[in-house]
């Protein structure tokens, strides 16, 4: 990973111009220039030149951004304002260590092979103390003060099995026995098929710990379209929201240790159904291990495809021969005659240029498509930010909860479990019923 | 520095949360897109025009500068705090107050993002022609103290043509009225022409009653490309002179067309020198014959493709490639001596081929693109200011540019405001008399120089 000190070039490619201030979310809420693109480039700038300190208002002005990239998109310049404030938060981190409670979540936390799926057992199992459920929204508001979660807050419910959980107990094959060997209980999900051609697929936090759904709908779309998929059991949180507080180190961990569970494996493709996991993996992988495992890492990286580009464009599903063979694929969730909007990702999109993979999925679920305003705008998540910044993350999820109300959509499809959430908080604060899934659950 | 003293005054009159004196808050609020940077004393962040008039009036007793801001997004460094003081950001006044749409006009806070409030109004079938080419982020208050342009200037005139009244805050701290809210009117002096354009020296404004228009049924986009400069520049000429009024005709040549290449069709046939953004709208069926007879009038004039954008998404890819060149000039110099002359219209030819003798002569880039369909032209002196020599160079081919505009009949600024980038050029263009009205008015309104200070004249001739 480049050093803030490694952007100056990039720094100062930034006229200054404002072009920024037009599509940043958070400048949107803000409405001060430091929230804005520009202004953080500016702040980098008077960093690196000594002008300031990293004090508590650089850091203030540091988190808040989501992480976006609408303004690396728009800039005429091509300036990288995302990467250089990721490399401001590993200033900061270098310089200030983690905060307290932000280290203990991921170094602890995130990295542990055992830890954290006790963990969230354990919350999985209390849940029911700490919140109180929210019938319409299927979710949870929390029933007294606990730290880090904002009363208002919808949270979707731990899930009762975990979607990695019971992988280690399924009895398989087609590994190439580096697993077995070292004695360890690792075994993929399922043996593969006759198929030629074999996924791997990566759950991510989100969809192990709270939409287990959308994994196995996964799975059952990969088959249906023809390929063997396997779910490394292994596998880590990819590392993103690590890195996007600036701890490297622990990306770095993580990173290396999904490389190592998905090596084990013969496979021609590596897919994830949670947009930002998979911008991490194929692009964020590189930068983060590159100089150490070039090739290995290359190797890793050229396999990643989102499940909607890995059944699209790779497994062909839609095409004319396709369809033959399949007439129905209309999910029972969608009734006739329901009208769906598609929210673009950030890390779908901007991260990894998809944006018609999904909508081609939506058109082969039958339903009724109606494009939002502002389907590319952010759902105002940012990872963390969300956290540290719950108002004036919710501030942009309202924005894009208006735009969805406007289509009076029946359903908002997306491709990232992360914007589910969000929008899911978005809609019910603002007392729309819209129900979110990801698009996969429309085809099963 | 601010004394504690002011600081306490400014927290009364706005509240505690809408000023600013950190370091990190001042940096962000020192520049604008000439690049530069000075630092203010403090950023307030006003809802009102009662605070910015308390504002003023304790800049009047306490002596210290008041600078305008809306997003920034300046070419002559109008919002620049050149000699510190209160930044006076206008962000949170963003709020559209009224569309009427029985008597065509809108009443607006200056915060007001310009696309948004364009956006606003085509929802309603009305249409707010200015559209300078920050039009995503640039604000309503901005353009009016510039008197922003556009593209559709050619048609449609220039941002002073649509405003119809103000309420203003006076550098002493009076709110005042002027104009109307209706489709005309003559009583008194027109003030508000007087502070359209006065570049935020004159008075704050913190409401703008503007001027809508029927939104035109369609529009027609093309990209017109040739192997000689002088034909596309004969071209704008022809097109005007054959009495046809496109709502568009933007020029650009060989170095500002390979800066937004990517944004282009790739498959444009010739060698290309220059190329021309040409839209035109109105009735369906009109403008469809306009878009033919133009097509021909380029053809006739050595034009080696002529496209016409078949969908929204074409024409959009067409203007991104127009907008994105300003700010895209760094591909070819990191500095840029940003000028955007204006000579009459049948003189485009010779302002072209004159600034391309004047880069030859200083050896150095010169890149021209704009408004050619009203003769605003900008010419970008590209020099690396790290490198002296060039950047004398750079000022001397200036000082030859504004000459030959001068000679031309035409006028130093069209759109972007004299501020601190043009101001030891002004006595180039006025008399030393009409340099000194102007001078006495800034007086009158503002005895003690607290708005704006260091703009427009020479700060030292100011009496």
């Amino acid at each position: 990973m480049k050093t803030l000190k490694q952007f100056t070039d990039e720094i100062n490619k930034c006229v200054l111009c404002g072009t920024c201030r037009g599509v940043c979310p958070t400048f949107d809420v803000a409405r001060r220039e430091p929230a804005s693109a520009r202004g953080k480039v500016a702040l980098c700038d008077a960093l690196l030149k000594k002008e300031i300190n990293i004090s508590e208002g650089f850091i203030k002005h540091m988190t808040e951004c989501v992480q976006c990239m609408a303004c690396y998109e728009s800039c005429p310049n091509d300036v990288n304002v995302p990467d250089i404030i990721l490399a401001a938060r590993t200033e900061i981190v270098k310089e200030n260590g983690l905060p307290f409670i932000k280290s203990l979540t991921l170094r602890n936390f995130l990295d542990s092979e055992r830890l954290m799926p006790a963990v969230m057992k354990f919350a999985s199992n209390l849940q029911g103390l700490f919140f109180k459920g929210v019938p319409e929204e299927s979710g949870l508001h929390r029933r007294f003060p606990l730290p880090l979660i904002d009363e208002r807050r919808l949270m979707p419910p731990l899930a009762d099995r975990f979607f990695l959980e019971g992988r280690k107990l399924t009895e398989a094959k087609g590994g190439n026995g580096e697993a077995e060997k070292r004695g360890k209980n690792l075994s993929p999900i399922r043996p593969f098929t006759d198929s030629p051609i074999r996924v791997g697929f990566f759950a991510g936090c989100l969809i192990n710990y709270m939409l287990p759904n959308i994994g196995e709908a996964s799975l059952k779309l990969i088959e249906k379209a023809g390929a063997s998929v396997i779910v490394p059991p292994d596998q880590h949180c990819c590392g993103m929201p690590a890195l996007g507080m600036g701890d490297v180190e622990t990306a770095k961990s993580l990173a290396l240790k999904n490389l190592e569970a998905f090596e084990q494996y013969e496979l021609d493709y590596i897919t994830t159904a949670c947009a930002t996991c998979g911008d991490g993996l194929r692009r964020r992988f590189k930068e983060l291990l590159g100089d150490e495992y070039p090739e290995r890492v290359n190797a890793f990286c050229s396999k990643v495809r989102d499940i909607t580009e890995l059944l699209v464009r790779e497994l062909r599903v839609g095409s004319g021969e396709w369809r033959k063979g399949h007439t129905s694929l209309g999910s029972k969730l969608s009734a006739p005659g329901s009208v769906i909007t598609y929210h673009d990702p950030c890390h779908l999109n901007r991260g990894q240029g998809i944006k018609d993979a999904p909508r081609e999925l939506i058109e082969i679920s039958g339903a009724r498509f109606k494009e939002m305003s502002h389907p590319c705008r952010c759902c105002g998540l940012g990872g963390s930010f969300n956290i540290t910044d719950y108002d004036f993350s919710m501030e942009i999820a309202r924005s894009k909860a208006e735009d969805i109300k406007n289509t009076g959509a029946d359903i908002v499809a997306t491709a990232c479990p992360g914007c589910m959430i969000q929008i899911k908080d978005g809609l019910h604060q603002i007392g729309v019923k819209a129900k979110v899934l990801h698009v996969v659950e429309l085809l099963v | 520095m601010l004394s504690q003293n002011i600081a306490k005054e400014l927290n009364n009159i706005a509240g505690k949360e809408n000023i600013t004196t950190s370091r990190e808050d001042l940096i962000c609020y020192s520049y604008d897109a000439t690049n530069q940077k000075f630092l203010p004393d403090a950023v307030v962040f006003p809802k009102s025009a009662e605070e910015i008039s308390l504002i003023l009036k304790l800049a009047n007793r306490e002596a210290f500068p008041v600078i305008p801001r809306g997003a920034g997004s300046g070419f002559s460094g109008g919002s620049l705090p050149v000699e510190g003081g209160v930044v006076v950001s206008l962000e949170r006044m963003n709020k559209i107050l009224k569309i009427d749409t029985d008597n065509l006009i809108a009443i607006v806070e200056p915060g007001v993002v310009t696309g948004d409030f364009q956006e606003e109004a085509e929802n309603m079938g009305l249409f707010y022609p200015p559209d300078p080419s920050s039009l995503k982020f640039c604000t309503i208050g901005g353009n009016i103290a510039e008197c922003a342009g556009g593209p559709r200037a050619v048609k449609y005139g220039v941002t002073k043509d649509y405003v119809l009244g103000l309420e203003v805050v006076l550098p002493t701290g009076e709110i005042i009225n002027t104009g109307v809210q209706t489709a005309k009117g003559v009583v008194g002096y027109d003030l508000t022409k007087l502070i359209v354009g006065s570049e935020g020296t004159l008075g704050i404004v913190t409401k703008a009653v503007l001027k809508l228009l029927p939104l035109p049924e369609a529009t027609k986009t093309m990209f017109a490309v040739f192997s000689d400069m002088r034909d596309a520049a004969n071209t704008v000429s022809k097109i005007i002179s054959s009495k046809i009024i496109p709502s568009t005709l933007e020029f650009m040549d060989k170095e500002s067309i390979g800066c937004v290449a990517g944004y282009l069709p790739p498959d444009l046939s010739g060698s290309i020198e220059a190329a021309l953004l040409i839209e035109v709208d109105g009735d369906k069926d009109l403008i469809e014959k306009e878009a033919l007879l133009i097509r021909g009038i380029c053809m006739e004039n050595s034009a080696t493709d002529v496209r016409i954008a078949g969908n929204r998404q074409e024409a959009k890819a067409l203007w991104q490639a127009r907008r994105a060149i300003s700010p895209s000039m760094a591909k070819l110099k990191p500095n840029k001596i940003n000028e955007d002359i204006v000579v009459p219209r049948s003189k485009i030819p010779d302002a072209i081929m004159g600034t391309r003798d004047i880069a030859r002569k200083y050896n150095i880039i010169i890149a021209n693109f704009g408004h050619a369909g009203d003769g605003n032209i900008h010419v970008n002196v590209m020099i690396d200011k790290s490198n002296s020599n060039e950047f004398e160079r750079g000022k001397k081919a200036v000082e030859d540019i504004f000459r030959l505009v001068l000679s031309l009949g035409g006028t130093i600024s069209g759109e972007h405001g004299i501020g601190t980038a043009k101001m030891p050029y002004i006595g180039m263009e006025l008399s030393p008399a009409a340099i000194d009205v102007m001078r006495r008015i800034k007086q009158v309104l503002d005895p003690k120089g607290v708005l704006n200070p260091g703009k427009i004249f020479p700060r030292h001739r100011l009496v």
